[in-house]
């Protein structure tokens, strides 16, 4: 199979090609050349106006309920909800039943991807079952190819726990990954807690809920010199902690969620449960905050916390409705137009895709000769808006709303993903 | 006469003429009690769902009252005694009573926000009889009518809302309501049980209770809800009363009389001592009076367009 990407503006810091417009010819998988108007047979021509190319794009942090509840995404869905975003792969939370805390799981979510052009890599839980209370059997996972480990959306609360998981994945160089959130100060709440929340008479969730766990979580990074991503992050004061623990040298990265970059609590005033997330969408001063920081390289990722919801557990009351949104779809769309004018695209893509491969290691090539082929196709001068989702639901405010930016598809290896 | 609404879901969202409109009307109705026959037929071809999710049993005989005084046919639904607790879903709920015809839902949920999220849903009008720790509008509206019988024009006056904010529906409406007639509203109580964020809303802060006092015109004390609490928010009991319980003692060193209602169930000697609930300067029955006619004009005019009953 060759592919001919013809007339592509490069969008990768890591390449020699950066920001020049070339063609790309790939054949069985490896980018043969790279010029202007290349002289090549290929199977396929890919062509299109304003057509840019990146490093393929990884989606850090994502919910794909398989095995346990495919009613709300099934790995395949869940893949296919990822090409239509750009993504080339997909860290998926341990958010399954049973929860991905042991070497067959991970194994089983592997195998259930392997002919997929999207690459799937498991997140192993740090606690067996996600209980909080012992450390699952990090190693086997890791050595049959968990990427990192999280507790996913139940963050570890036990300090002790938390510093010896964070000492235990330093024998193969283990990231763990948190959403800061403190169980105590965030019981019972329902939004960012704020004029908005005290206005529509909704319990809050106070900043501190979050910013107290990050200050912890980074107090025991120090001590133990180990590796830490915190994924969510969405208060201003999150942002400057991070900001001082890069600066001290710790070894602390993080991301945040195309939802967090492109809204505030003014949205809750509806009651709507769309908006209904972990960590909650806080005030503008947050908002505008995490933009700064993902400007000046405090924050290093976007991860589209993709967490999709039936119908039925939406429909309901805010408070009983459950929590988070369908978002990989959108998630290039919705953190570029929240950032149009203060980030530039290069910033955004390096956001999506350089970024986290340094930090998980997920060896991806630069665009250039010889490199494997794992990229992301996409334009900047088209809008995006969706009525249907590939996803298996639809739980994401932006549908039918239109969009600047635009995926065009991926290439991996010799596959060809494209979007209508 | 007709409001800017459809629903009434907060005082939040009425107009101050709208409010006006209702006290008028409520004027009317409060009139139409006094007769030796309270009824009026305004409403004869009218079905309301009075539907329950929470516990209640003042605020549901009130609006009983208000509706089957209006000539309403009235349908009561209660939680307990319903398909709620084999799980159906409040969409499914209130559409399978409007299935056989109702005409309007008066509903109290322990969800803040759940009368937004069923108007989404539903054709028919609703009216808040109590939303989480929302808005409790006609409480709201009854408290601040009994405050206007007493005092006229309630702008410049000094309202203050004692006890729970942080669990207080009854606060909340309150603010709204007293704001938008223009009066002032302090709140006071242990700063646990006060609002972070309440000063955003224009009110002002007053921890202890007698200072508070001694600024109003009027005293609004609510009901401690310790069903509500989830946190240890105060030691005990015994402690709230000693430090932020009213008592005649704390309103006989005032150097003035101040009103004082309270929205019931009254903890007596708790938030209230029984020698003020009973005392002169309450109108706390009148505040129960007072529901029946507020009601009655919510129900009626969010009806429709019809001529006021003579």
């Amino acid at each position: 199979m060759a592919i001919l990407i013809r007339g592509a503006k490069v969008i990768d810091e890591s390449s020699a090609y950066h920001l020049q417009t070339v063609d790309i010819f790939i054949e069985n998988g490896i980018v043969q050349s790279i010029g202007h108007s290349l002289n090549v047979k290929a199977d396929t021509i890919v062509e299109h106006p304003g057509m840019c190319i990146s490093m393929g794009w990884t989606d850090v942090f994502a919910d794909y309920r398989e095995p346990g509840f495919e009613h709300k995404e099934s790995i395949a869905t869940g893949l296919a909800s990822a090409a239509a975003g750009g993504f080339t792969s997909v860290m998926i939370a341990p958010n399954t039943h049973p929860t991905i805390s042991s070497k067959s799981v991970v194994q089983y979510i592997r195998k259930q991807a392997e002919a997929n052009a999207v690459s799937l890599c498991p997140i192993g839980s740090v606690s067996h079952n996600i209980e909080g209370k012992n450390l699952a059997e990090m190693l086997d996972m890791h050595a049959n190819g968990a990427i990192a480990f999280s507790d996913g959306w139940k963050p570890i609360q036990n300090v002790s726990l938390m510093l010896k998981a964070l000492e235990y994945v330093k024998s193969f160089e283990g990231t763990l990954i948190q959403i800061p959130m403190d169980a105590n100060l965030s019981l019972g709440g329902l939004m960012h807690e704020g004029a908005e929340s005290t206005q529509l008479g909704m319990p809050g969730i106070p900043a501190i809920a979050e910013t107290l766990q990050v200050h912890r979580d980074i107090e025991l990074l120090r001590y133990t010199n180990s590796r830490l991503h915190i994924t969510g992050i969405a208060a201003a004061e999150s942002v400057e902690l991070i900001r001082r623990a890069k600066a001290d040298g710790l070894k602390i990265t993080c991301s945040v969620t195309p939802y967090h970059l492109s809204l505030n609590d003014e949205v809750l005033r509806s009651y709507d449960s769309v908006y209904k997330v972990m960590p909650p969408i806080r005030s503008e001063k947050d908002r505008q905050a995490l933009i700064e920081g993902l400007k000046d390289g405090t924050i290093d990722c976007i991860a589209s916390h993709h967490r999709p919801q039936e119908w039925d557990a939406k429909a309901k009351e805010f408070e009983y409705a459950s929590d988070g949104m369908n978002v990989q779809e959108l998630s290039f769309a919705i953190a570029h137009n929240a950032t149009n004018e203060t980030l530039t695209i290069e910033h955004i893509i390096k956001s999506l895709a350089n970024n986290a491969n340094t930090i998980f290691g997920l060896n991806k090539d630069a665009v250039q000769e010889g490199a494997c082929a794992d990229f992301t196709l996409f334009t900047v001068m088209e809008s995006t808006q969706l009525n249907e989702m590939k996803s298996r639901v639809r739980n994401n405010p932006f549908l039918g709303k239109s969009l600047l930016g635009k995926v065009l598809g991926i290439v991996k290896c010799d596959t060809l993903v494209m979007n209508n | 006469m007709s409001l800017s609404v459809k629903h009434l879901l907060g005082i939040k969202e009425l107009q101050q003429q709208d409010i006006e409109t209702i006290f008028k009307t409520a004027d009317n109705f409060k009139q139409v009690l006094q007769r030796p026959i309270k009824k009026v037929p305004a409403l004869r071809d009218t079905t309301i769902a009075n539907i329950f999710f929470e516990n209640s049993t003042r605020t549901r005989t009130s609006f009983e009252l208000a509706e089957k005084r209006l000539g309403a046919d009235v349908v009561n639904f209660s939680a307990s005694a319903s398909s709620v607790s084999k799980g159906e879903t409040l969409i499914d709920t209130v559409n399978n009573i409007l299935a056989m015809k109702v005409d309007m839902v008066v509903m109290r949920h322990a969800a803040s926000g759940a009368p937004w999220f069923l108007a989404q849903h539903i054709d028919a009008s609703i009216i808040n009889a109590g939303d989480g720790v929302n808005e409790h509008p006609t409480q709201g509206l009854l408290d601040a009518f009994s405050m206007r019988e007493k005092f006229g024009d309630l702008s410049g006056k000094t309202v203050a809302i004692v006890g729970d904010i942080m669990h207080s529906r009854v606060a909340m409406s309150n603010i709204y309501c007293l704001q938008k007639l223009g009066a002032k509203v302090i709140v006071s109580g242990p700063p646990t049980l006060i609002p972070k964020h309440i000063e955003s809303m224009g009110v002002s802060v007053e921890y202890s209770v007698k200072k508070a006092l001694q600024q109003c015109d009027i005293a609004n004390i609510l009901r401690i809800q310790l069903e509500r609490q989830q946190k240890p928010l105060f030691s005990s009991l015994r402690e709230y009363a000693l430090f932020y319980g009213v008592n005649k003692q704390m309103l006989d060193s005032l150097n003035k009389e101040i009103l004082i209602l309270h929205p019931g169930p009254i903890n007596r000697g708790v938030e209230i001592d029984s020698d003020v609930a009973d005392g002169k300067h309450s109108v706390i029955l009148d505040q129960v009076e007072n529901g029946v006619a507020i009601r009655m004009a919510v129900v009626y005019l969010l009806s429709g367009n019809r001529e006021m009953p003579e």
